[in-house]
């Protein structure tokens, strides 16, 4: 999938409105592995099915959390667009998924804060599986530009809040 | 009995010193990377037009969360612990911080992340760390008691420029 080049403008979002979501999967263990070996961490429970059930008394490979997070933050990312910028993003991990789920990242707008130069945007977010279990929920700030105004400053600075 | 005890609560605050990657950002290592998480976004590809307001091709957002790898010279675990049928392989000591050694002998599980962005990490560019254990408590959880552990890192190019900062809870339980 190519991210959207579409600029979103801050006096264009409205709180509770979902921005599109992001689906991966189904999740194999060839998904799992390939991450492992991406960022060379070798937990077993995500890829060694005999340790993970086994040993560790599992009910199934674990997708990795880490893999969870880029869902996430890929879905924020491509949202923010090329002249937005994700600030915080946060996730706990409440809940399991197991190998060969399929997993879609959401997120809803929540609030939305006026600055000088640019706009906060706060969302609620998570990733649910097929069956519609949420898994990991969390929050995130994104920064957008104001409508015939510059981008949001890069690299990006903290605002006194 | 408690899960945690004071011998663990001493870790509250240690920090680490600067930890460099072993590598600095590589095409190879951000390909590898992009793919596995499935995101070929065009501003991780080259220099183009998509990554102009970044300076060049950069690194996806986490990357420098996840640059710090075993470098040459340093103990293999996986060699060491390949008789031992216990070993999880997990990377139980990250960002430069000790073991804990009273938690040793519980399971980790990843438990979430509080991050915040600053700028990616471009092409050629090394990267360095800086950790702490923030807090660690311990918590009843439907399973039985659990314990947090928090660190906080923040990653830095070798101009000292933050690119992010990240507030990461580990839960270890026991087996």
């Amino acid at each position: 999938m190519i991210p959207s080049t579409q600029v979103h403008y801050f006096d264009d979002i409205n709180i509770g409105d979902s921005i599109p979501s992001l689906t991966k999967g189904p999740l194999t263990s060839a998904h799992l592995m390939r991450w492992s070996a991406a960022f060379e961490n070798w937990h077993k429970i995500h890829y060694d099915a005999p340790f993970a059930v086994e040993h560790d008394k599992l009910p199934a490979l674990l997708v990795n959390g880490s893999l969870k997070q880029q869902f996430v933050v890929q879905l924020l990312k491509d949202w923010a667009g090329p002249e937005g910028w994700v600030w915080k993003a946060s996730f706990q991990f409440r809940a399991m998924n197991l190998v060969n789920e399929t997993l879609t990242a959401w997120a809803t707008i929540t609030g939305k804060t006026a600055l000088q130069d640019y706009g906060l945007v706060t969302l609620e977010l998570g990733i649910i599986n097929t069956a519609g279990k949420e898994s990991t929920p969390g929050r995130a700030t994104i920064t957008l530009p104001f409508r015939g105004g510059k981008a949001v400053p890069y690299p990006f600075v903290a605002p006194k809040l | 009995m408690a899960l945690l005890t004071d011998a663990a609560k001493a870790y509250i605050g240690i920090e680490s010193t600067l930890e460099w990657a072993c590598d600095p950002v590589e095409r190879g290592a951000v390909r590898r990377y992009a793919q596995a998480i499935m995101d070929e976004d065009p501003i991780y590809q080259a220099d183009n037009d998509t990554n102009q307001r970044y300076g060049g091709a950069v690194a996806p957002p986490l990357f420098p969360s996840h640059l710090f790898r075993r470098a040459f010279g340093t103990t293999d675990p996986i060699q060491d612990y390949a008789a031992d049928p216990h070993f999880d392989g997990a990377q139980k000591v990250r960002g430069g911080l000790p073991e804990i050694e009273p938690l040793k002998h519980l399971a980790v599980m990843n438990g979430g992340s509080e991050i915040e962005f600053y700028r990616y990490a471009c092409y050629q560019e090394r990267v360095k760390l800086r950790s702490r254990y923030a807090d660690i408590v311990e918590k009843e959880s439907s399973k039985g008691p659990i314990i947090l552990v928090y660190t906080e890192t923040d990653y830095l190019t070798a101009n000292d420029e933050l690119l992010m900062r990240v507030r990461h809870t580990r839960i270890r339980r026991p087996l």
